[in-house]
């Protein structure tokens, strides 16, 4: 059984590899066992380290849909599961008027599934096949919208009063990411399986850049990783991510710059707007760490 | 897999299974009575022969939060790896289980008795000298100290409204919300009697606390700890922090319901530090590890400290000045200017004083009361 596991793992990492992800084993061990539980998968990390690429790349693996909710401060049930379409209601109901239907009747045709807009949460549990749910940055909604989705989660049912109760006709995989603005409640750390994702080591970038821009040569990859990971050591305000590499990659290709060295330093600071977000990144980035850096790749 | 092998050695591979959750627990883990049972049927599911496998797949089920995450590799190899560090764990444990029942006296062993006779000690010193010890266990014990805490809620209770409050102004230029009100007007029969109105994006205020828990500061730092937990308790948005050499986030520890537990949280926090306070290295750690996501442009940081700093006065400048440029005010209490002729003129002070918006007294509650109510109005 142990060793079935292991295939079963690595299997899985070869699929996320052939989507474009390089995960860890840590990660994949996640993700079975996040199948084999029913269980929530919760991802903490800095911005930029590819959270929300794990929940778009499952959903390439398991060949279903992806449904996301974008969490932001006030969002509330009604943008996150389900409304009624009130214009078509207003409408409905005028043309109503002339039908000589009982109130009951007609009360029940305005409130039916036609007149229901689903919302993300809402149409992740009707699917026919289960989807991966994203629930991105779950840490920007307020602790009330938490507890609303924790109801769903544990029973993965929906009251809507004028209509009753949905019940999911699949279980979703769910994928929460947290940019850790705000603490999550113990409730739903407890609810979740957890997965910490940092920043990738030198061989796991490499990966990513030579899977995700083909166009740069084996040196050049390298080079550029030992720069970001060099630049990653910083002191920075704002350290680059892994998108962050790829577009300076890209730049740097665009640019026609085939090698990172001191010499370049120049043509380099040209293209540091793809690496560096903040300003006073920017002034601790003169030409001469630039230099340095190149000259350390 | 459990059951496959001779009956007792499956038996005792389950008993070790089970006792894991347990052993996080005693290290500060928050996990739950339930999940020995999760534990064992995902071994079941994954496995014991491959130990990677389990402890990845064990690690996803039983971290909350990034520090379980970063600690969980020591600890699993503790439990499960060599048998002599499994004893030794294990002791760890039961030591751990003789102290949480909160505070009751029990038959010491050798860790709680010294701690008892500090408090028996401590009963006859001086009100003073109590608030001198750097010791957190000391607190809550005598009538004076909770008084002060009762004080303090007071505060907190009266700065509530303030954070909560909308500004009459944002009244203006509000828009309707359409599906709202008719979902309103169901009540009165479809009549649109109540309009509901969209709400405003806001920023709520929000507290940023840096406490000094250096040697220099055993005198303040007691009290300035229990305001921080008053204020967390009372207030949605207060997030705390100490510092002496690096600096350390205490929300966690302070948001613990049960105070004795808290005081032993915060003890083990303060303890690892070296000597010395360096007042520019801490705030720059905070700067690059929390202030990103912590300080937006509706935060006050208050910075506790009586600004003696062994570090380089320039990095605190700098420090201060970044910090300046993320927050809405920086305002530093100083417990040392209330004595008659003070003056700023510490090297940490004079270095700090270009980047506050204001120096203020913080030796007693009187002192701070004077300032938080306007400093929260200047949030908004």
């Amino acid at each position: 059984m142990s060793a079935s596991r292991a295939q079963e793992l690595s299997s899985l990492i070869d699929e996320l590899a052939a989507a474009g992800y390089i995960a860890e084993p840590a990660l994949a061990a996640a993700l079975l066992l996040m199948r084999d539980l029913e269980r929530p998968l919760l991802l903490e990390g800095d911005a930029g380290v590819g959270k929300t690429e794990v929940a778009k790349v499952l959903a390439t693996v398991r060949a279903t849909r992806l449904i996301r909710l974008q969490c932001y401060e006030g969002l509330d049930a009604h943008a996150a599961m389900y409304e009624w379409n009130y214009q078509r209601q207003l409408l409905a109901i005028k043309l109503l008027e002339s039908d000589e239907r009982d109130i009951a009747q007609k009360e029940q045709d305005i409130f039916s599934q036609r007149y229901l807009l689903k919302r993300p949460l809402l149409e992740a549990i009707t699917c026919e096949q289960p989807p991966v749910l994203l629930i991105d940055e779950i840490d920007r909604a307020d602790e009330a919208f938490e507890a609303y989705l924790l109801e769903l989660l544990s029973d993965y049912q929906l009251s809507i009063p004028e209509l009753g109760t949905v019940h999911a006709s699949s279980r979703p995989l769910v994928v929460i990411t947290s940019n850790g603005t705000r603490e999550l409640s113990d409730a739903l750390r407890r609810r979740c399986l957890y997965q910490y994702i940092d920043y990738p080591d030198y061989d796991k970038e490499l990966a990513i850049v030579r899977k995700k821009a083909p166009g740069a040569t084996h040196a050049l990859a390298c080079q550029i990783v030992a720069f970001v990971q060099g630049a990653r050591r910083m002191d920075l305000q704002k350290k680059p991510g892994i998108a962050e590499t790829l577009d300076w990659t890209a730049a740097l290709l665009r640019l026609g710059i085939t090698a990172i060295d001191a010499g370049g330093a120049q043509g380099l600071m040209d293209t540091l707007s793809a690496l560096i977000k903040t300003r006073d990144d920017r002034v601790a980035f003169p030409r001469e760490v630039v230099a340095r850096l190149a000259a350390a790749c | 897999m459990l059951t496959n092998g001779a009956p007792e050695i499956a038996e005792r591979a389950a008993d070790r299974l089970a006792g894991f959750p347990g052993f996080l627990r005693a290290n500060g883990f928050a996990v739950g009575g339930g999940d020995a049972v999760q534990v064992l049927q995902t071994a079941e599911r994954v496995g014991v022969l491959d130990r990677e496998i389990l402890r990845w797949s064990l690690q996803a089920l039983l971290c909350g939060r990034a520090d379980e995450w970063q600690r969980f590799d020591e600890l699993f190899d503790a439990w499960f790896l060599p048998p002599n560090r499994w004893q030794r764990a294990e002791r760890r444990e039961a030591g751990d289980g003789a102290r949480s029942p909160a505070g009751m006296p029990d038959e010491g062993d050798g860790d709680a008795a010294p701690a008892r006779e500090d408090a028996a000690q401590r009963r006859t010193a001086s009100p003073r000298e109590v608030l001198g010890s750097t010791d957190f266990r000391a607190l809550g014990e005598r009538e004076h100290a909770l008084e002060i805490e009762a004080l303090m809620r007071r505060l907190a209770r009266q700065l509530k409204p303030m954070l909560t409050r909308r500004d009459a102004r944002a009244r203006l230029g509000r828009r309707l919300d359409l599906p709202g009100t008719i979902r309103r007007s169901i009540a009165s029969g479809g009549t649109p009697l109540h309009l509901a109105w969209k709400d405003r994006r806001r920023v709520r205020p929000r507290l940023v606390l840096l406490i000094d828990v250096s040697r220099s500061m055993a005198l303040y730092s007691f009290f300035y700890l229990r305001l921080a937990r008053s204020l967390a308790a009372e207030l949605a948005d207060v997030h705390s922090f100490i510092f002496h050499t690096r600096i350390t986030g205490v929300s966690q520890a302070l948001h613990d319901p049960d105070p004795w537990r808290a005081q032993e949280r915060l003890h083990l926090l303060a303890q690892g530090f070296g000597g010395g306070t360096r007042i520019g290295e801490s705030l720059a750690q905070f700067n690059r590890e929390h202030a990103p996501r912590l300080v937006h442009s509706h935060t006050a940081v208050i910075v506790m400290s009586d600004g003696y700093d062994t570090g380089e006065p320039a990095r605190l400048s700098q420090a201060l000045a970044q910090l300046h440029r993320r927050a809405r005010r920086v305002v530093w209490f100083n417990p040392l200017c209330n004595r008659p002729g003070y003056a700023p003129v510490a090297q940490g002070m004079q270095a700090a004083l270009p980047h506050l918006d204001l120096l203020a007294p913080g030796a007693d509650l009187a002192s701070i009361r004077a300032v938080l109510p306007r400093l929260i109005e200047a949030l908004h």
